[in-house]
């Protein structure tokens, strides 16, 4: 890619192997790429054991030691997958953050939301402790606490899950990083709570122009939110397109799929014991994947063709790289 | 019977008992002591005298915030708790107070499944061990007669192993997978598990506590399917816990909403979507149709 300056972040030819004992190697995340723009959201949407975690973890290098990573990740031109520790600990949290899924999990038990949001200013801006303090106020504020001083001395367990994903992302965002990572930021939270999250992440985004990658199995997530969506189905992005394109009008069979389920969820006249509609099947095994499409065993358009080999990605339309044999052969 | 909530409709009978009722709650109540050991313990109302009825072969689903209570309710009539107060009918039997040897003949019958089912199971055992195990407990659970005779009837490992096979195949499992340690199965494939332990002992309650929260869009359709498969097929009741409106109204015949521990109103389902009575429901379902909205001015504007 030529433009790389006009892009934020670029995964390029990523791949990420698993090597877990003497068991077949688990190739999680096969040749994915996709860049990231300033300012911009991109959704990847996946269900569970698609990659899309690993792909995500893989940018801060989160990942077990056991997995290896093949291509590049660019930031600003940097390969992060190069980087020295030293180097990659001044990005963490400085330029690119992370949201985890479970703030339950990722806050530490023992020291109040105050210290924990402080603890990312000390380790990367200079202020003094008065400084700090006043700067978390502000944080906390920002994340929408209407009375910080009280949620500056709480622990995690004292706060509510709303409020602790409330916390994870004032973490984030307290050095204006110029892009976040949000791991399934909603999933472990209530549908109001939801909501919330998402409107708070977007109003950031506008506020700070911070870029923001966003990992979700829900495509409702993604609506009125992101900007592009990439979807992923063991290990591959199999369809890009903005998010009206992807959530409005699909064009991979499993993207079609699962926006069929979606949008049945809450049809206006819902009778009870009326079945849903569902793909058949499930998820590849990671360890032994199908040699054609990936998707070909659970696809109700399957061809011949399909069982052969990997679809290239054909473009239907200009803009929109789809990997499946129905645009071409 | 105390402060009845509205919005009944006149088929959920809750004053008179309908012969078809087979789960009836009322005034049920619990507080837990929170502090403790050196800090001032104070008691936390979890749940405030809370009035509901399932019919046999229906599904009651119950919405509500979380720390609305809902979870306390499941609990008290799974018995995992005990409640300081009201009555948990089943076929009649109020179960509120029993002693825990006294719920032995009672707890097959009720069955619970959680959100998060491998921290329900042993992560060292294989898939049949984990639906062994239930057959194995009542067993040691059950001394009168009419359960000796079932221990005849699936008493030996085989017999024990055939169920288990037939069980896994009813749930949409392999069972070629039986002797597969539970870690190697998806999240969608260790709820199918937990809905076979749970039917291993031919229960007529389930009691569902966000067991599809979590769970993939299309997994949670798949498992939903499977739910009103398994109902059909057994004739099963359904207690179903959820903060997920827009889910549990494809799945429920009636709904109860939950907040700050009480039964704030009980109704249909199609009652409780399009006349919501009380504000907590009119936030609940604003909150569901807010997100389906979302979605359909993205997928209505090009489609």
């Amino acid at each position: 890619m030529d433009g790389r300056t006009d892009h934020l972040m670029t995964f390029r030819d990523l791949a990420v192997t698993y090597n877990v004992d003497e068991r077949v190697p688990i190739r999680a995340v096969d040749g994915v790429s996709l860049e990231v723009r300033p300012q911009e959201v991109v959704g990847i949407l996946g269900e569970s054991g698609c990659g899309k975690s690993t792909l995500a973890s893989a940018v801060l290098r989160l990942l077990a030691p056991k997995a290896k990573c093949e291509g590049g990740v660019l930031f600003r031109g940097r390969d992060l997958l190069n980087l020295s520790k030293a180097e990659l600990r001044a990005i963490r949290g400085r330029e690119i953050a992370l949201i985890a899924q479970d703030p339950a999990q990722s806050l530490n038990p023992v020291i109040t939301a105050g210290s924990l949001i402080g603890e990312v200013l000390r380790a990367h801006l200079a202020l003094d402790a008065g400084q700090r303090r006043e700067r978390v106020m502000e944080l906390l504020g920002e994340v929408g606490f209407g009375r910080p001083e009280e949620i500056y001395s709480a622990y995690p367990h004292q706060l509510s899950g709303g409020q602790r994903q409330r916390i994870a992302i004032a973490q984030a965002v307290a050095c204006r990083p110029a892009l976040l990572i949000a791991d399934e930021p909603t999933s472990k939270l209530d549908v109001s709570l939801q909501a919330e999250i998402v409107e708070l992440l977007s109003r950031i985004r506008q506020q700070h122009g911070t870029a923001i990658l966003i990992i979700s199995h829900d495509p409702a997530l993604f609506a009125g939110f992101a900007d592009r969506i990439a979807v992923m189905y063991a290990g591959r992005i199999v369809e890009v397109g903005s998010c009206f394109e992807i959530l409005g009008r699909p064009l991979h069979p499993y993207t079609q799929a699962l926006m069929r389920i979606a949008t049945a969820g809450m049809s206006a006249g819902a009778r009870a014991s009326e079945r849903l509609p569902t793909i058949a099947g499930e998820s590849p095994d990671p360890g032994c994947l199908p040699g054609g499409c990936r998707f070909e065993p659970r696809c109700s358009e399957r061809m011949e063709v399909c069982s052969l080999r990997y679809p290239q990605a054909f473009s239907p339309e200009p803009t929109r790289p789809v990997n499946c044999f129905k645009y071409g052969e | 019977m105390p402060n009845l909530p509205t919005n009944l409709p006149s088929n959920l009978t809750v004053g008179g008992l309908s012969d078809r009722s087979f789960l009836r709650v009322s005034g049920l109540s619990k507080r837990y002591v929170r502090g403790g050991l050196w800090r001032k313990r104070v008691p936390v109302a979890a749940v405030i005298s809370a009035d509901f009825e399932i019919l046999r072969g229906q599904t009651l689903a119950l919405v509500g915030e979380s720390g609305s209570g809902k979870s306390t309710v499941a609990r008290c009539v799974a018995r995992v708790e005990r409640p300081d107060a009201g009555q948990i009918l089943i076929h009649g039997r109020d179960i509120a107070r029993l002693s825990s040897h006294e719920l032995l003949p009672f707890r097959s019958g009720i069955q619970m499944v959680f959100q998060d089912p491998v921290t329900s199971m042993n992560p060292r055992f294989s898939a049949l061990e984990v639906i062994e195990e239930s057959m194995l407990m009542d067993r040691h659970a059950s001394a009168n007669a009419e359960k000796l005779r079932d221990r005849q009837n699936h008493g030996d490992q085989e017999n024990r192993r055939n169920r288990a096979r037939a069980l896994m195949v009813e749930v949409g499992l392999s069972p070629d997978w039986m002797h597969r340690s539970i870690l190697d199965f998806s999240g969608g494939q260790r709820q199918r598990l937990a809905l076979a332990r749970a039917l291993a002992l031919q229960p007529q309650l389930l009691v569902l506590d966000e067991a599809l929260t979590g769970l993939d869009v299309s997994t949670q359709a798949q498992i939903a399917n499977l739910l009103l498969d398994l109902q059909t097929a057994h004739r099963l009741t359904y207690l179903l816990i959820s903060h997920d409106l827009a889910l549990v109204a494809r799945l429920a015949d009636a709904i109860g909403v939950m907040a700050g521990g009480r039964m704030v109103e009980v109704g249909l389902t199609q009652q409780i979507i399009s006349n919501p009575c009380h504000s907590a429901t009119e936030k609940i379902l604003a909150s569901a149709k807010a997100s389906a909205a979302k979605l359909s001015v993205v997928t209505g504007a090009s489609s």
